[in-house]
């Protein structure tokens, strides 16, 4: 099966199985590696990706049933978060940072200027195995610098 | 000179006697106090990359040619494998090899639990070779399973013999003793759950093998693999350059590393091989789960005389015994202490490393009976800490110990606890707790560094070491930098491959500042000698005037000051190479790593619910390099223990051994939302006694006294003894249930 | 595999549907779900709130914030999943998920999957069911349902209309099935009758990305209250009257390890009850 899929702008022809995951996609046939897989069943947000801006799970999308526009972490490497995160110190080991990246972009995008609560809220779905929430929530207070 | 030296060599609280070579340690330590570049706030020097996506980790290599491989695992607890035939898996699509018991290491005909490892298939697609494993034919012979780690004891089951403690006279003591508080306290199996699950990539090219492998010690997994491939140790080169987090679970190659070896070997193509997510949480490893018997007998003054345990560790079918019995012997000075350590042999999933191994699992233990002891004497928890502090361990002085200031740091916030019970409403209640922090931290040699510099004036620092997320990277340029005179971007640092540089420590067992500083440093010292040696020649000035300053050659009367490219544009293509090497720690001396929490909690009295507020954390863990990365690391700790204490367990199928909790909908780490306000300081004082930096780790110890520090929050607030981790709201009812029935027979609540 | 895009019903075909995905994609690779053709429903589910009418298509991230929505259901999309799942699932797949038995999700041979052994009421069980628990120990997930089923919501589906309750059915030794969905049947639309208060409350084992150890939802309409809860039983369960759980505890038969759960849902009923004023 052969589908058209539009990432950060370039548009691609997918032809994948079937059941190919949008993050496998990426990953193995686009070569945007950037979308990490750390539990390959939508429970931990590494994988995170918008579509039409909204954040979404790569890992449990199917590639050809994606409608929208896709935006990975290699499309948002000029934001001014990649800087907040920086300064706040918001990466340890970093596995899951791009994915904390592309749901913050999604949040400050509908919202500017998102109070803690409303950043514990949106941001919940990402989980740092090394604990850089505090940094994180630093960073997206803080993301226009 | 080089100096060979019989000496103890710990790591995760496991000592053993080495001949080591050891370099002298000829720098002296830098003055107190933060200095140009380190002891200040430093942004992680890869975190551009990080953050956007850009680096590789191992979960990103892709080689040409690559096949991936898959594990199958034993579906039995205890099992022997009477007949295996790989026939249909190999024939099956896109399958290029399958291997069975005894092809590769770890790869064996007994599975002592459910997910040991028994064969494994190399194909095209990993897809493909986990549905080949479903076409391996395995005849299995079903063995007894004792999943019970008391019965284990009972049985004499166990990993390694009993280790026993005593000094003193326990009995005695505690026969006189005014005041006499026991309690069993048990810890639940909690999983690592590193983002990166366990991988690697195996390539032979001719008869030398690549490992790409995410991991937390490239010359370990060298060693390792020369060794069971029985082939020379030069002839593995293994390459970490990031990793995707480790907290103690990848110190070894793994069974996955020595499969893909073979595979790749009899396919002459490299092979991928990576844990699955739900592989991840029944094969790489645990916290296992711990059972406390302790007593503590004191005098009415509050000065204990009598601490005592039998301690319990479920180790799993292998895996080695932490020191659960750590805290009890080294935190207080007790005359009298007697503990026994059991490591019990059960049919599940063998235990590795997790952050400070046993001291967590016993500092919940001993901090909650120490508070125990506290309220029935009805003295301060903070003033019986105090009291009964300890200036040595068990006769070895401490090469330094800054406990008492972590207290008296530590005052102010304990003092918040009338203002915060205050708050408390009928089903709210509020409280705050406390607990100590002990645990290792040290590190030794030997470590080497190397430092180049070019003729554009920049440094590198190249040592196969491997930052495995906690910064590294940044704290080993911030102290070349600091050596050298230069400022912090004109350093770089190149690590991560067993071909590239020198001999680097493990990053476990909070080593890698304490082992690695020291090394990079003299290396410094060194490159830099050689930079002034080079001035005086050139600017005909004694070498005695001359300095580097944030990168200019300066004289001490001013009147030069010249960048350093400006010296060495001169050297073209020859380099400075600066070499440097760890020095031994202090003989007759304990290293030790201190602090203390103060934690405000509040629960509701009818949910159980538990919800921690507010956590304080004072550590003295000698000179901070990196202001910035400690604190992320003290805050990483401390939120990691809140999800051991309160919403973590791997729980099994008690009838089958089967692991339940390996997605992460069902094991609960914490989110963003769990997190409370963390504020922490450090003491910041270097060990004169160690090395030339006076750094301790810091990896380890801010997971150490979390959960005991809440679950004595949580005596304050309501007056019930929690005794079990996780705190679950079961737990938290049954303690709530528990400390009412008390109140009704008469007893004194507690404070 | 195959994977079709009706836009309308009635070119609707038999297999698996698939709308967010957040549930049948995992399913499907474990096994649990297996089929050859894959429909994609998003054509012909509606989506959007008109009125007391809620497009089985609408996600539960746009309900959560949707001034319109009645607060038991808000307040149950806002606790439910995490952000991106919220995003992804929509309420008409919430109300079809199954449990998060994990023997169940493992695929042991339990009753649910035609065997004849509840593992979990031996085995490890602490996340189970304190009600209609005798069969089959399972504890329905949905925040969702729980809420709707306290707002007293009717379905309308691609052949039927009928109240949400009947949607549901506790497994038993002839019927194994949850819901009571036909083959080739979609959930299209939910009615809401009015209410004047709701409310839902949640315990959870962390503040955020949990499914309920226990939810409590309550509603109250021309007089009477409604409430249901999630996480205590197989189905969402619909308690017989607002006091019931006041005269005592034997409304429930706990397991030994869910016993916790009696009084947390004793309290949360209770609080509920007094939020609707």
């Amino acid at each position: 099966m052969a589908s058209e899929l539009i990432v950060n702008g370039h548009t691609y022809e997918v032809r994948a199985p079937v059941g190919a995951s949008l993050a496998h996609v990426l990953r193995e046939e686009l070569g945007l590696t950037g979308t990490k897989i750390a539990c390959n069943e939508g429970h931990c947000g590494a994988c995170t990706v918008q579509i039409d801006g909204v954040p979404a799970l790569s890992c449990i999308t199917l590639a050809h049933a994606v409608r929208g526009e896709v935006t990975t972490i290699e499309g948002l490497r000029d934001h001014p978060l990649v800087d907040a995160f920086v300064k706040a110190d918001a990466v340890q080991c970093g596995f899951c940072t791009p994915g904390q990246v592309v749901s913050a972009a999604a949040l400050v995008a509908a919202n500017p200027e998102p109070t803690s609560e409303e950043i514990r809220h949106h941001m919940a779905g990402n989980i740092c195995r090394c604990g850089t929430y505090p940094r994180i929530e630093e960073a997206i207070l803080h993301w226009r610098g | 000179m080089a100096r060979l030296i019989r000496t103890e060599k710990e790591v995760e609280g496991r000592f053993e006697e080495v001949w080591l070579v050891v370099e002298e340690d000829a720098l002296d330590q830098w003055p107190v106090g933060p200095l140009t570049t380190v002891g200040r706030d430093a942004e992680r020097k890869d975190a551009p990359e990080r953050v956007r996506g850009e680096v590789r980790y191992t979960a990103d290599i892709t080689l040409p040619g690559m096949l991936h491989g898959a594990i199958l695992r034993s579906p039995h607890a205890h099992a022997r494998v009477a007949k295996i035939d790989l026939s249909r898996a190999l024939s099956a699509p896109g399958v290029h090899a399958a291997i069975g018991p005894g092809d590769a290491h770890g790869l064996e005909e007994e599975a002592g639990w459910l997910g040991a490892p028994v064969a494994a298939v190399a194909a095209d697609t990993a897809a493909q070779a986990r549905a080949a494993l479903e076409l391996v034919d395995v005849e299995w012979e079903e063995l007894e399973i004792v999943l019970d780690p008391e019965a284990a004891v009972e049985r004499e089951l166990f990993t390694a013999e009993p280790t026993r403690y005593e000094r003193g006279d326990f009995d005695r003591a505690l026969a006189e003793a005014d005041v006499v508080v026991e309690g069993t306290y048990r810890t639940s199996v909690v999983l690592h759950n590193s983002m990166e699950t366990h991988q690697s990539v195996c390539e032979w090219v001719g008869d030398t093998l690549n490992v790409y492998i995410s991991t937390q010690y490239v010359w370990g997994v060298r060693d390792e693999i020369a060794t069971e491939l029985g082939i020379p140790r030069d002839k593995v080169r293994v390459v970490c350059e990031y990793m995707g987090g480790g907290f103690g679970s990848k110190n070894d190659a793994g069974e996955y590393t020595f499969a893909g070896a073979e595979l790749a070997k009899r396919t002459g193509r490299p092979v991928k091989c990576a844990l699955t997510r739900r592989e991840e949480n029944t094969a790489a490893g645990n916290r296992n789960a711990t059972i406390q018997k302790l007593k503590v007998g004191a005098r009415g003054d509050g000065t204990i005389v009598a601490l005592g345990g039998e301690f319990v560790n479920a180790v799993g079918w292998t895996g080695w015994s932490a020191m659960t019995e750590g805290p009890m012997q080294m935190l207080y000075a007790c005359e009298n202490v007697r503990t026994v350590r059991y490591g019990a042999q059960i049919n599940t999933p063998p235990m590795k490393a997790f952050r400070a191994p046993g001291f967590v699992e016993g500092t919940f233990g001993l901090e909650c009976l120490i508070d125990e002891l506290a309220a029935k004497l009805d003295v301060d928890p903070l003033e019986l800490r105090r009291k009964n502090y300890a200036d040595s361990n068990d006769g070895k002085p401490f090469s330094s110990k800054n406990l008492m200031e972590c207290y008296a740091l530590a005052q102010a916030q304990w003092d918040r606890r009338h203002d915060v019970r205050a708050r408390s409403t009928d089903t709210w209640k509020h409280g705050v707790g406390m607990a100590s922090q002990i645990w290792f931290g040290g590190g030794g040699p030997p470590s080497y560094a190397w430092i180049r510099v070019g003729s554009d004036g920049r440094a590198q620092v190249v040592t196969a070491m491997q930052d495995i997320g906690t910064g590294s990277r940044t704290a080993m340029a911030q102290i070349a930098a600091e050596e050298l005179g230069f400022p912090l971007d004109r350093v770089e640092v190149s690590l991560g491959d067993t071909s590239r540089g020198p001999f680097a420590s493990i990053s476990a067992g909070s080593s890698t500042i304490p082992s690695m500083g020291p090394a990079v440093r003299a290396a410094a010292a060194d490159a830099k000698r050689q930079l002034i040696e080079i001035a005086a020649q050139r600017y005909h000035l004694e070498e005695r005037v001359l300095d580097i300053v944030d990168g200019n050659v300066v004289s001490a009367d001013g009147n030069l000051s010249t960048p350093v490219e400006k010296l060495v544009e001169v050297l073209e293509d020859a380099q400075i190479l600066g070499k440097g090497a760890r020095g031994p720690n202090p003989t007759g001396m304990s290293v030790l790593t201190f602090g203390i929490h103060v934690v405000e909690v509040a629960v509701d009295i009818e949910t159980g619910e538990i919800v921690v507020d507010r956590v304080y954390a004072a550590h003295d863990v000698g000179r901070i390099v990196n202001t910035l990365g400690a604190r992320s690391q003290v805050e990483g700790g401390i939120i990691q223990g809140i999800g051991h204490t309160l919403s973590e367990v791997r729980l099994h199928d008690p009838a089958s051994g089967r692991i339940l909790t390996t997605t992460l909908d069902a094991y609960r780490m914490p989110t963003i939302a769990d997190v409370p306000e963390i504020v922490c300081e450090f003491v910041d004082q270097p060990d004169e006694h160690l090395t030339n930096l006076g750094s301790k780790g810091l990896g380890e110890p801010p997971i150490v006294p979390i959960a005991a520090a809440i679950a004595n929050a949580i005596r304050d607030a309501t007056g019930a003894d929690v005794h079990e981790l996780p705190i679950s709201r079961e737990e938290m009812l049954r303690a709530l249930e528990a400390a009412k029935k008390k109140e009704k027979r008469g007893a004194p609540a507690a404070v | 595999m195959e994977l079709l895009r009706p836009s309308n019903v009635d070119q609707l075909d038999e297999g698996v549907y698939i709308h967010g995905g957040t549930e049948v994609v995992p399913l499907l690779r474990d096994g649990i779900l297996s089929g050859e053709r894959l429909v994609d429903i998003r054509g012909l589910v509606p989506r959007g709130v008109r009125d007391a009418t809620i497009g089985a298509g609408t996600t539960l991230a746009e309900l959560e914030v949707d001034p319109q929505i009645p607060a038991a259901l808000r307040e149950a999309c806002r606790l439910a999943a995490s952000p991106q799942l919220r995003n992804m699932g929509s309420i008409g797949g919430n109300l079809l998920q199954a449990t998060r038995c994990w023997y169940w999700r493992l695929k042991y041979p339990c009753r649910l999957h035609g065997g004849d052994t509840c593992f979990a009421r031996e085995g490890e069980h602490r996340e189970h069911a304190i009600v209609a628990n005798d069969f089959c120990a399972s504890a329905h997930p949905s925040d969702v349902a729980a809420a709707l089923l306290a707002l007293d919501a009717r379905v309308r589906t691609s052949q039927r209309e009928l109240p949400l309750a009947e949607l549901y059915h506790v497994p038993d030794e002839a019927d194994r099935n949850v819901t009571r969905l036909a083959a080739g049947e979609v959930i299209l639309e939910l009615e809401l009758p009015p209410v004047e208060a709701s409310v839902y409350l949640k315990a959870m084992d962390r503040k955020k990305w949990s499914f309920p150890q226990v939810g409590v939802a309550a509603a109250r309409a021309g007089g009477e209250t409604r409430i249901a809860l999630a996480g205590v039983a197989p189905v969402p369960w619909l308690l017989e009257s607002a006091d019931a759980l006041a005269s005592g505890d034997e409304w429930a038969t706990p397991l030994p390890r869910t016993e916790w759960k009696v009084p947390v849902a004793r309290a949360l009923v209770r609080r509920a009850v007094a939020a609707l004023g």
